[in-house]
C-alpha cells in the first residue's frame, strides 16, 4: 500500500478510529491493532513476504530472550550470530544473490573459464533492507546489554512491523521505539495536528516535487544518448530534487502518521541540500541509516581512533557498505566511494564537525561564503547522484562525458517551466523553515488559525493541480 | 480527541469549498502552461463543440454513428444521405466505451436511431479515456452524466476540469462561443462529419511490431453498452474502420481483437480485412482516411447494410 494512494487514504482513518476508539485505549489491544494493520499494510503488496517478517520477528524475539538468560559468552555469540545471519541471509539472498552470481561468472570468464549458472528470478521484498537492519539493531543492543530484551511478543512484533516506517524507515533504534510500545499512549491534540501537518508536507514533497521532477529526470536518464550536456545536467539536478522529495517526503509521512498514533520516530532528514560541507550533508541526509552505520559498523571497526590508514579504511568501508545497502549494482558502490572521497579531506584535517549549526542562523540570507560552500556541496552531491541514478557504470560515464563537453553550453532540449517554478517555491519554503523539524512546522507559531488553514488548503490545491495522475511508488521501496 | 475530530470536520468541508473556488480562479487567471491538471479546451481539434451543439437541435435519424476520430472523420453523413439514410455522427476524439455510454445517455432518446453503427478501434479499449472525457466536459454542458463519468474515471485532471466547466457553465462565460466551421485543413459538415482537405499520405514511418493490450474495464463498459442497446431493441453494427495496412499489420493480435468483438456481438465488420485500400492514396495519416478513402469505405458499408436484413432497410423500402 502506497502512502500516496486512495487505499492508504481509507486505511489510515480506519486504523486511527479503531486504535483510539475501539481499543478502549487498552495497551495490549492497541499493539495488536498495530500488528494487524501493519501486516495488512505490508500484505497489500505481496502477502507471501509476510512470512519473512514473521520469521525475522520470531528469531529476534527468542534470540533476545536467550541473550538475557545466557551468561556463557560463547553461547551468547552463537545467539547473536544466528540473528545476524538470518537477517543478513534474507537480505543477501533476495537482494544480492544475482549480483554476486553475475560478478562471479564475469570474474571466471575474465580468467578464461566459463561456468554455466543461471541467475534466479528473485522478487525483492519491499523494505527488506529497512526492517532487517531495525531488528538487527535490537539483537546487537541486547547482546551488548544496552537494552533489556522484550518479553512481550505482541509489543515486539509491533516494533518490527510498525507500518508507518516498515518499508522505508526511518530505521528506528530499539532503544527509542520499543519502550514506546510498553507505555500508555495518550492522544495529544497538538501532537496529532503536528503529525497531520507533517503528513501534508510529506505528500507535497512526494506528489508535487518528486513526481514532477521524476517525469523529466526519467525521460532524460532513460534516453540520455539523445540529449546534450546541458539537458543531462538538468536531468541530474531534477533527479537530486526527485530523490530528496521522494525519500524525505516518505519520512515526513511516516513520522507524521506515527504521531497520530502517539509515537515519536527519529528525524531522518534535516534540510541536507543546505549543507556547507559533505560531513554536514551526511549528518542531515538519511540520518537513521547514517547513524546506524556509525553505531553498528564504524565505531566497532575503531571509528576515527587509530592511525590515518585506519581512518581512511573505516571511512571507505562505511560509505561503500552504505552504497551497497542501496542496491546490488556497481553504481551504488561508486556513489558510496565517491562520498568517501568527498568526506576524507574533512576527516583527515579534523574539519568534519565544523558546521554543526543551521546555515545563516538567525538571518534571512546566507553570507557569500556560506552560499558558495552550500553551492559547492550541492554540486558535489549532484555529481554523485549521476552514478546513483544511472543504469550501470558505462551509462554514468557516458552521461558525465557529455556533461563535460561543449554541449553543456547548448540550450537544453527539455525546459520544464512548471517544475522549475514549483521547485523555486519549494526551496523557498524549505529555506524559511530550515530551523525546524520540517519546513511547515513553524507556521503553528507564526500564524493564526484562519491563515494556517488557508496555507493547508493552498498546499492541497497545489497537490491537486500538479500531481501526476498515476500513483508512483517511492524510490526507496526498491532498497 | 473531541477537539481534533471537530476541527477536522470543520476544516475538511471548508477546504473542499475553497479548493473548488481556487480551481476556477486558477483556471481563469493563470496562464495555461501552469495548469498541469486542468485541461479546459473549448473548440478543440475535431469540432466536438459544433457537433454537440448540432445534436441538441437534431431529431430522429436512421443511423447514429459512434466511436473515435475514425468515426467523425470516416462516416460522411452526406454519402449516407445520398443513399437514403438520414444520420448523425457522434464521434469524438479517442472515444472510449465510457464516453460512448455518456453520449448515448444524453442523446439516444432524442435521436431515436433505427440503427447504430459503433466504430470499435482497439486503441480505445487500451486507453483510460481521460483525454476524451476532458474534450466532452469542455465542449458540452455541465450535467449529472458528466459527474457520473468523472467519478467512474476517478482522475484528478477530470475532476478539476469538471469543476472549471461547472463555473464556466453557470457564469455563461462561453455562452456566445461559436466554433468556426473551417479550421486549417478541417471543415465541419452538418451532421457531425469532419472533412480533411489533404489527399495523400506520405508514409515514411516504420512501425515496431506491437500487440493490443486491452483494458478489462473498457471491455466491461463496452458489454454494458451492448446490453443497454439490446434492451432498447436498437439494431447495432460494429465496425472497425480502416487504418493504413502498415500500421494494421504491425499489430500481431488483430485476430484476437476480432474474435473478442464477435463473441460479444456477431454483426461485426473489420474493414481492414474487407477493403483493399492504398496507404498513400486513401489516407491522410497513419489511421485516418482522406475523402476518397472515406467514400470507398462508406459505399462498401452501405452495400453491407443493404445485404443485411435490417429493419432500417425495410423502412426505406416502404
Amino acid at each position: 500500500m502506497l502512502f500516496n494512494s486512495i487505499d492508504f487514504a481509507i486505511f489510515l482513518p480506519l486504523v486511527f478510529l479503531f486504535y483510539w476508539f475501539v481499543s478502549n485505549r487498552n495497551l495490549k489491544f492497541q499493539n495488536l491493532i498495530i500488528v494487524a494493520a501493519s501486516y495488512l499494510f505490508y500484505g497489500w503488496w505481496d502477502w507471501r513476504f509476510l512470512s519473512l517478517i514473521l520469521f525475522s520477528t520470531i528469531i529476534d524475539f527468542f534470540v533476545g530472550l536467550g541473550l538475557k538468560n545466557e551468561s556463557n559468552q560463547s553461547k551468547r555469540k552463537i545467539l547473536i550470530w544466528t540473528s545476524i545471519l538470518v537477517n543478513l541471509g534474507f537480505l543477501g539472498f533476495f537482494k544480492y544473490y544475482n549480483f554476486f552470481l553475475d560478478n562471479f561468472i564475469s570474474a571466471f570468464s575474465f580468467f578464461g573459464s566459463e561456468i554455466n549458472v543461471s541467475s534466479l528470478n528473485i522478487i525483492l521484498p519491499v523494505g527488506i533492507s529497512f526492517y532487517t537492519f531495525q531488528t538487527m539493531s535490537y539483537s546487537i543492543d541486547v547482546y551488548k546489554r544496552k537494552l533489556e530484551p522484550s518479553s512481550d511478543f505482541i509489543a515486539f512484533s509491533a516494533f518490527v512491523c510498525f507500518f508507518p516506517q516498515l518499508v522505508a524507515g526511518p530505521i528506528e533504534r530499539a532503544s527509542n521505539l520499543l519502550p514506546q510500545f510498553y507505555s500508555k499512549r495518550n492522544f495529544i491534540y497538538s501532537k496529532a495536528i503536528d503529525g497531520l501537518r507533517q503528513i501534508l508536507w510529506g505528500l507535497f514533497k512526494k506528489i508535487v516535487i518528486a513526481d514532477n521532477c521524476a517525469e523529466y529526470a526519467n525521460a532524460i536518464f532513460n534516453n540520455s544518448s539523445d540529449y546534450s550536456g546541458s539537458t543531462l545536467l538538468l536531468g541530474a539536478l531534477l533527479f537530486s530534487f526527485q530523490i530528496y522529495g521522494d525519500f524525505s517526503g516518505y519520512s515526513d509521512i511516516a513520522i507524521g502518521t506515527s504521531r497520530l498514533f502517539g509515537f515519536d520516530l527519529m528525524r531522518n532528514f534535516a534540510f541536507p541540500y543546505f549543507s556547507r560541507d559533505i560531513a554536514e550533508f551526511w549528518r542531515r541526509w538519511h540520518i537513521s541509516l547514517s547513524t546506524w552505520f556509525r553505531d553498528y559498523l564504524y565505531i566497532p571497526l575503531g571509528g576515527s581512533k587509530g592511525g590515518i590508514w585506519m581512518k581512511i579504511r573505516n571511512t571507505f568501508i562505511i560509505f561503500i557498505v552504505s552504497g551497497f545497502w542501496h542496491g546490488a549494482n556497481w553504481t551504488f558502490i561508486v556513489w558510496g566511494a565517491l562520498n568517501a572521497l568527498y568526506f576524507l579531506p574533512l576527516l583527515l584535517t579534523n574539519n568534519n564537525r565544523n558546521n554543526l549549526h543551521t546555515i545563516a542562523d538567525g538571518k534571512f540570507l546566507p553570507s557569500l561564503k556560506e552560499f558558495s560552500l552550500m553551492l559547492l556541496t550541492f554540486t558535489l552531491t549532484v555529481f554523485a547522484w549521476i552514478f546513483f541514478r544511472s543504469e550501470n557504470m558505462s551509462h554514468a560515464i557516458s552521461i558525465i562525458g557529455e556533461i563535460f563537453s561543449n554541449s553543456l553550453f547548448a540550450i537544453p532540449e527539455i525546459r520544464p517551466r512548471t517544475t522549475i517554478i514549483l521547485l523555486v517555491l519549494f526551496i523557498l519554503i524549505e529555506w524559511l523553515g530550515r530551523d525546524s523539524q520540517f519546513a511547515l512546522a513553524p507556521i503553528q507559531n507564526m500564524f493564526n488559525r484562519p491563515v494556517r488553514w488557508a496555507v493547508y488548503t493552498f498546499i492541497v490545491f497545489l497537490i491537486g493541480m500538479f500531481m501526476q495522475t498515476e500513483e508512483t511508488p517511492f524510490i526507496y521501496f526498491q532498497f | 480527541m473531541k477537539h481534533f475530530i471537530k476541527s477536522l470536520l470543520l476544516f475538511l468541508p471548508l477546504m473542499l469549498i475553497s479548493y473548488i473556488v481556487l480551481v476556477f480562479l486558477w483556471g481563469y487567471f493563470v496562464p495555461s502552461f501552469f495548469e498541469h491538471n486542468l485541461k479546459f479546451r473549448i473548440g478543440t481539434n475535431g469540432h466536438l463543440n459544433s457537433r454537440l451543439k448540432e445534436v441538441k437541435q437534431s431529431s430522429e435519424v436512421d443511423i447514429l454513428f459512434l466511436g473515435s476520430s475514425h468515426t467523425y472523420r470516416g462516416f460522411d453523413t452526406r454519402v449516407f444521405n445520398k443513399h437514403g439514410y438520414s444520420s448523425f455522427n457522434l464521434g469524438s476524439s479517442s472515444q472510449t466505451p465510457l464516453q460512448t455510454q455518456l453520449l448515448l445517455d444524453k442523446h439516444l432518446t432524442s435521436l431515436n436511431p433505427k440503427l447504430i453503427i459503433y466504430e470499435v478501434y482497439p486503441k480505445t479499449f487500451e486507453i483510460d479515456g481521460v483525454e476524451s472525457s476532458l474534450d466532452i466536459i469542455s465542449n458540452d454542458n455541465f450535467d449529472i452524466s458528466s459527474i457520473i463519468m468523472s467519478i467512474k474515471l476517478n482522475n484528478i485532471k477530470v475532476y478539476n476540469t469538471l469543476i472549471y466547466a461547472f463555473f464556466m457553465d453557470i457564469l455563461k462565460v462561453n455562452a456566445n462561443y461559436k466554433e468556426p466551421y473551417a479550421r486549417g485543413n478541417d471543415t465541419y459538415i452538418s451532421g457531425g462529419f469532419v472533412q480533411k482537405n489533404i489527399s495523400y499520405f506520405n508514409n515514411n514511418e516504420k512501425y515496431e511490431p506491437n500487440i493490443w493490450v486491452l483494458d478489462e474495464k473498457q471491455i466491461k463498459r463496452f458489454e454494458n453498452i451492448l446490453t443497454i442497446l439490446k434492451k432498447k431493441n436498437i439494431e447495432l453494427i460494429l465496425v472497425q474502420a480502416p487504418i493504413t495496412s502498415s500500421l494494421y499489420k504491425s499489430y500481431s493480435n488483430n485476430n484476437y481483437f476480432d474474435s473478442l468483438i464477435v463473441s460479444k456481438h456477431n454483426k461485426y465488420y473489420n474493414f481492414n480485412e474487407i477493403l483493399n485500400l492504398n496507404d498513400s492514396l486513401h489516407f491522410y495519416d497513419s489511421h485516418h482516411l482522406n475523402q476518397s478513402g472515406v467514400e470507398l469505405f462508406n459505399i462498401k458499408l452501405i452495400e453491407i447494410l443493404r445485404m443485411n436484413n435490417l429493419k432500417i432497410n425495410k423502412t426505406l423500402n416502404k
